[in-house]
């Protein structure tokens, strides 16, 4: 399967907070609710890295809980396209 | 007007998903209010067979895969050898989902569906033309939920499912006239192996969202399942929500 490296996911999650005008921080630290970016633009995020791999990211709701910094959805999308 | 004589209450109830949960808790029930009982789910529990144990004469219990049709219908034949003929139903087996819709895979959703509404289906109708054809009388609950009322994250699948057995629930109602009762009972939010997935954050605001302010339990439910399998009520082809008001 293809994979997304993470500065290319990093840059995905970049035009997805662009697209609402929002930048991305640089520091892998900030908490997702300070920017804004909820569980359905993570779903944009993960259908973006999808259409690019031509394979589908299916996972359960409970793993998209615990995501609660930018470097949380660069590391989950990291650990879906390698399981 | 022919004379109206009521449904007798159950004497022999099947309980799918017996093992844990609220189908273990609904079977013990059951017992204990005089009808015999065959429980069955894929893994026969320690505590469903300690039930089967302790009254031997009183409850089946095998392991039986929902979606197994064959084995559903040597199940049933099984029971009825057993305990004599089956005069209700409890469709309370089911697997629960946490994944958003976009995100489920076509064969998930493939197997909610199957195990919480084509299986439902099957079991019923295998129920019923047993029920029929020996001219019998009786009574049918589905456990569904209050998904199917209310739109919850995370459930799409599941609560269409919920949705389908309700309204297959008041259409059977009308099919078979006055001689067989059939209901639904939707339970909120209860502790259990399948909503063991919503985290200590979620519960506390389903807990908050409650107007009672308490989650259901099973013992809120097993007495409006006793009801509608054993009291005299002329309740026929309705939801009866019991979600400590959270679905208002
Ligand atoms: N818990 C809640 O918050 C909640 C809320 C509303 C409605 N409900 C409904 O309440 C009912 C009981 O749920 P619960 O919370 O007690 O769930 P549970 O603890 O997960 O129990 C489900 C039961 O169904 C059985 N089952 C599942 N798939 C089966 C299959 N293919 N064939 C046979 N048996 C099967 C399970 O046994 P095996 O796995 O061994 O087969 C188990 O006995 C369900 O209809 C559920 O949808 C639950």
């Amino acid at each position: 399967m293809n994979t997304v490296s993470r500065d290319e996911v990093r840059s995905m999650m970049g035009d997805v907070l662009a697209a609402q005008g929002k930048p991305l921080p640089a520091d892998e630290l900030t908490p997702l609710v300070d920017i804004g970016f909820r569980s359905l633009d993570f779903s944009e995020l993960a259908l973006r890295v999808e259409d690019e791999t031509g394979d589908e990211l299916n996972f359960d709701a409970p793993g998209l809980r615990r995501i609660e910094t930018v470097g949380d959805v660069l590391d989950f999308l990291e650990q879906l396209q390698s399981a | 007007m022919p004379e109206y004589t009521p449904i007798p209450p159950a004497s022999c109830v099947v309980v799918s998903g017996a093992s844990r949960g609220l189908g273990l808790a609904l079977a013990t029930d059951a017992l204990k209010r005089g009808a015999r009982v065959a429980g069955f789910a894929r893994t026969v529990t320690p505590e469903l067979q300690a039930l089967a144990d302790a009254h031997p004469d009183d409850v089946h219990v095998a392991a039986v895969d929902a979606n197994d049709s064959g084995a559903v219908a040597g199940f049933l034949r099984d029971a009825a050898d057993r305990l004599g003929p089956l005069d209700a139903l409890v469709n309370n087996a089911a697997v629960g989902q946490d994944s958003l819709h976009v995100h489920t895979s076509p064969e998930r959703i493939g197997e909610i569906v199957q195990t919480n509404l084509t299986a439902p289906l099957l079991l019923t109708r295998a129920f019923l033309r047993r029920l029929t054809a020996r001219g019998g009388r009786g009574r049918v609950v589905m456990v569904t939920s209050v998904c199917a009322q209310r739109g919850y994250a995370g459930l799409v699948a599941y609560s269409a499912t919920k949705g389908g057995l309700d309204s297959a629930m008041r259409a059977l109602a009308r099919e078979m006239h006055g001689r067989v009762l059939v209901n639904s009972v939707a339970p909120g939010f209860f502790a259990s192996e399948m909503s063991s997935v919503l985290g200590g954050e979620q519960l506390e605001t389903i807990t908050r969202r409650t107007p009672t302010g308490r989650l259901v339990e099973a013992d809120d439910l097993t007495p409006i399942v006793g009801m509608l399998l054993f009291e005299d009520t002329n309740i026929h082809g309705q939801v009866l929500t019991v979600d400590g008001g959270s679905s208002i």
